[in-house]
């Protein structure tokens, strides 16, 4: 009966926060998911020769390359660059590493806990699709997975075959931000890739 | 609020009285309870949210993971991910030994690399390494044993093909390419486990004089390139291989981007001795960027790095000043090689004095690189430039900045008078600035060379850069085509800058081109720059070789000279030369000299001197409009004959008897370059994004937040019916 006046007072310090707190998690997830589903009409221009197209005007950032790991259900646009702003909407390519599909080194990163929470389920051998404005699946096999600190990554600069490594942060269930730990899986084109059991025989 | 507080002072008497009559009574001690369980509660979370981050940064690495440390590693070796495993494997070791020979204007040096397998393996190992500029690089030898191996000069693709049979044979071979003027390839085949080669490589440089000092630089570190384009198409990228061929402007960029050592430790040692014979006392010989001891000989300086080593993370320049009354004013060198002269005329145009005309109006844009690779050091030296240019300008000239990363940026529309205002408003715009992004020069250069050249004012570009960029040629195109009456001045910045960039585009903007490695070094090199910025230049520079002499000198078009400036000649004659008459005029005042060159005793060198000249004026000519072709053709040619390796010729070595056995597997491996001193690595790289979100952290603090309200709610609520049955019972007996 009287107690009840000390209602407000939770609302108000604890469930308008809460909510808040909620709402703000939550948008990072839907955005996520949104510009995902926005950005398939920017990857229908890209593939007709359209290169550069942007999924909304005022968009610093375009779609360079789709990224697909069947075995856990995954369609990735991979968008241009890494920054901050680029990796709300998607996995972002690294502007200084080649171009997704292309010898060299491709390094495309995503947040732990939207696009790329399903790298800690890779293991080697496993298949990724990419595909690129010029060709369609190119498939690429893991090849490795570390746990690096970023300061001491190192890609080895091999120009004759092709490498896509996928970067995001660990510990994956981690709470904390800005972490120096990263979390690399190595992809190799199918084509140079050799599988482990067999590599006595070369 | 007031009804409320009504309330909470209604509340407590009642509370107090229903405690003091029924003290031992349960719901008492359950109001205690929650009262604690609240308080713990509340406890707990403050906690939580306090220790949140370091919690999760002392939490240990999960064990199905395999990480690798790099601490594990003993001394000395070079390590580096091996692709087909997650493991770190070790690749092969480098060390460099430099001896320089300077003797006149001319320097012969040796470098000899030492490659050690010190993995179990046999290994091919690919290393890209920088010289200078103007290096001509003619002897390579390939060191096995006790046996020496000659390399020998062919065109490109020859060489390539007789390396690779080579290395499919199981023999040692190695192979010198130049992949720009200033980055060279050298690749070794066949190194057997635990064994070391040697590779020799000799070039020849000239020396750098300017404003009364020569100076010898060594570049030891790449400034990673920035690769900017977009892809080309398919059918060109396919037949060769490698990243970033397919951009359309940087065709070659995964042969000039090397692998770069991330780790603290550097690596690469390289070790520097020169022996400097100037030809004239000399003032001092200061080396501006390491420690060095000098010792005197006859008339000869011994110059030895004090350290004994340095890493190979940044130039190596030395510099020297004639006594004042030794100072050149000329040099004529000569060599005599199979019936052909070969000269060499250096000619320092007499100082303008105190130049008493008009002072020169002029209108300044300054073009700044705000790109990831200027962050560190490199940006503060150009904002210490900047700020100093600003102070040089006068108030009737005109001025504006252009700053340019991924995007590009000017302060104002067109160039404003050099007011006190606008002057504050330029020094607030110069502090803000803050490197990052990529480096698109192309839309700066064009927007600075933009220009109508119609009115009064010299038109001078200033642009600070560290230059690396892998579209070099493009950029040239632009400063070639739009250049006009407008006057090009690059300004090096940053401890590896693409000096062979910047020299070009000033040659092709008919400026200077200015190396600034420190900050302590902005004063001096700036203020030699205004010199040349406010004092008229020398043009129309011709030179005449008499009516029945015939020559071939380089370059054929000569570039006005700044203050200071030298004026170098290459000359190769069928019959000596005798006499050579230059004129020209500074600010419409004419001038001419006329040299003597027969009373020269011959010297080594003249003739490769020649032959990189005119391989260098070759390439220039492509921007003029030559036949690609011809001008290839002709390349091979002075290439060829003069031994030299260029854009078309590469050097190989070949060992007779094979040294792997059939069954062993070559691995490939390209050495680490270290990162140019003072360099962010994550910025030049753009190294690894940050990528985790606060999502999750945003949903558990909300959530705790929900269900501590909750828990509460359902607490006071439990309280609030026990008190409403305790009044009951209350009521009841009364």
């Amino acid at each position: 009966m009287i107690i009840k006046y000390k209602k407000p007072y939770i609302i108000v310090f604890l469930f308008i926060p809460g909510c808040w707190f909620i709402g703000q998690g939550s948008y990072i997830h839907a955005k996520a998911i949104v510009a995902q589903n926005l950005l398939e009409q920017a990857w229908s221009n890209v593939k007709q020769g359209k290169s550069q197209s942007k999924p909304w005007p005022w968009a610093d950032t375009w779609p360079v390359a789709r990224l697909k790991v069947p075995k856990f259900d995954i369609d990735l646009i991979v968008l241009a660059g890494d920054s901050g702003r680029t990796l709300a909407f998607g996995p972002g390519h690294n502007f200084a590493s080649a171009i997704p599909g292309k010898n060299g080194n491709s390094l495309i990163s995503a947040h732990r806990d939207t696009h790329f929470n399903f790298l800690k389920k890779l293991n080697p051998g496993d298949s990724i699709f990419i595909e690129t404005a010029q060709e369609e699946n190119k498939l690429f096999k893991v090849l490795s997975t570390q746990i690096v600190d970023m300061d001491e990554a190192r890609f080895i600069n091999d120009q004759s075959s092709a490498y896509v490594h996928l970067v995001t942060c660990y510990p994956f269930d981690s709470i904390s931000t800005g972490g120096s730990q990263r979390y690399i899986v190595t992809a190799i084109s199918q084509t140079d890739y050799i599988d482990p059991s067999n590599k006595h025989n070369f | 609020m007031l009804s409320l507080n009504k309330n909470l002072f209604k509340r407590r008497p009642r509370r107090e009285y229903l405690q003091d009559r029924y003290k031992p009574h349960k719901s008492g001690l359950m109001v205690w309870l929650q009262r604690l369980i609240i308080f713990i509660l509340i406890s707990v979370l403050t906690l939580f949210l306090l220790l949140l981050s370091d919690i999760v940064k002392a939490e240990p690495v999960a064990d199905d993971f395999p990480q690798v440390s790099l601490n594990n590693i003993s001394e000395g070796s070079l390590l580096i991910k091996n692709a087909n495993s997650a493991l770190y494997k070790q690749i092969p070791h480098l060390k460099t030994v430099v001896d320089m020979n300077v003797s006149g204007m001319i320097v012969r040096s040796h470098i000899k690399q030492q490659f050690k397998n010190t993995s179990n393996n046999w290994v091919e190992a690919i290393y890209v390494f920088p010289l200078p500029e103007l290096a001509a690089v003619d002897h390579m030898r390939l060191l096995v044993g006790e046996r020496v191996i000659e390399g020998i000069i062919k065109e490109k693709q020859e060489a390539k093909k007789i390396y690779n049979t080579a290395r499919k044979a199981g023999k040692k071979a190695a192979l010198v390419e130049q992949e720009r003027p200033n980055i060279f390839t050298n690749t070794i085949a066949n190194i057997a486990p635990g064994e070391t080669v040697h590779v020799e490589i000799e070039y020849q440089q000239t020396l750098h004089y300017d404003q009364g000092s020569f100076s010898l630089r060594f570049p030891m570190a790449i400034t990673p390139r920035y690769i900017p384009g977009k892809p080309v198409n398919e059918s060109i990228s396919v037949s060769n291989s490698g990243w970033a061929k397919n951009t359309q402007q940087v065709i070659d960029a995964s042969r000039i981007t090397p692998h770069i050592n991330m780790s603290n430790t550097l690596i690469n040692p390289v070790s520097i001795n020169i022996n400097l014979n100037a030809g004239f006392p000399l003032q001092n010989i200061t080396s501006r960027y390491h420690n060095i001891t000098k010792q005197e000989v006859d008339d000869a300086y011994h110059i030895k790095l004090s350290e004994g080593v340095t890493p190979s993370d940044r130039d190596f320049e030395l510099v020297w000043t004639p006594q004042l009354n030794h100072m050149p004013k000329a040099a004529i060198f000569n060599e005599l090689i199979n019936g052909e002269n070969y000269q060499m005329l250096m000619l320092v145009p007499p100082d303008n004095g105190g130049y008493n005309g008009q002072p020169l109006a002029r209108d300044v844009t300054y073009i700044v690189d705000t790109s990831g690779s200027m962050h560190g050091i490199s940006i503060e030296q150009a904002k210490a430039s900047l700020l100093m240019a600003l102070d040089r300008l006068r108030l009737h000239d005109k001025f504006n900045i252009i700053q340019f990363n991924s995007i590009t940026d000017r302060l104002f529309t067109s160039s404003q008078m050099a007011s006190f205002e606008n002057i504050l408003i330029a020094k607030n715009y110069i502090k803000q600035l803050s490197a990052d992004g990529g480096t698109e020069m192309a839309p700066a250069l064009n927007l600075a060379l933009n220009k109508l050249s119609s009115d009064n004012y010299v038109h001078q570009v200033i642009f600070i850069t560290d230059g690396s960029v892998g579209n070099e040629t493009e950029l040239f195109d632009i400063i070639h085509k739009k250049l006009g009456n407008s006057r090009l001045f690059t300004i090096g910045i940053g401890s590896a800058p693409n000096s062979y960039f910047m020299r070009k585009a000033a040659q092709f903007g008919r400026g200077s081109f200015t190396y600034i490695s420190g900050v302590n070094e902005v004063n001096k090199k700036m203020s030699a720059l205004f010199s040349k910025l406010e004092s008229p230049l020398m043009t129309n520079i011709k030179i005449d070789i008499g009516d029945n002499q015939t020559a071939e000198i380089w370059p054929q078009r000569i570039p006005d000279l700044y203050h200071g400036e030298p004026l170098t000649l290459a000359i190769k004659s069928g019959k000596p030369l005798n006499n050579i008459k230059i004129t020209g005029s500074r600010a419409l005042a004419p001038w001419s000299a006329k040299l003597n060159l027969k009373l020269n005793k011959p010297s080594k060198g003249i003739a490769t001197f020649w032959a990189r000249q005119k391989i260098s004026a070759l390439i220039d000519s492509i921007h003029d409009g030559a036949n690609k072709d011809q001008v290839r053709t002709d390349i091979i040619d002075v290439a060829l004959n003069h031994h030299l390796v260029s854009k078309h010729t590469s050097l190989v070595a070949v060992d007779k008897t094979p040294s792997r056995p059939n069954e062993s597997k070559l691995d490939k491996h390209n050495i680490p370059v270290n990162l140019p001193h003072g360099q962010s690595s994550q910025k030049t790289f753009g190294q690894l994004a940050q990528t985790a979100t606060s999502a999750e952290l945003n949903i558990i603090c909300g959530f705790t937040l929900l269900m501590l309200g909750l828990a509460l709610t359902v607490l006071l609520r439990s309280s609030e019916t026990e008190r409403a049955n305790d009044m009951n019972n209350e009521a009841r007996p009364l």
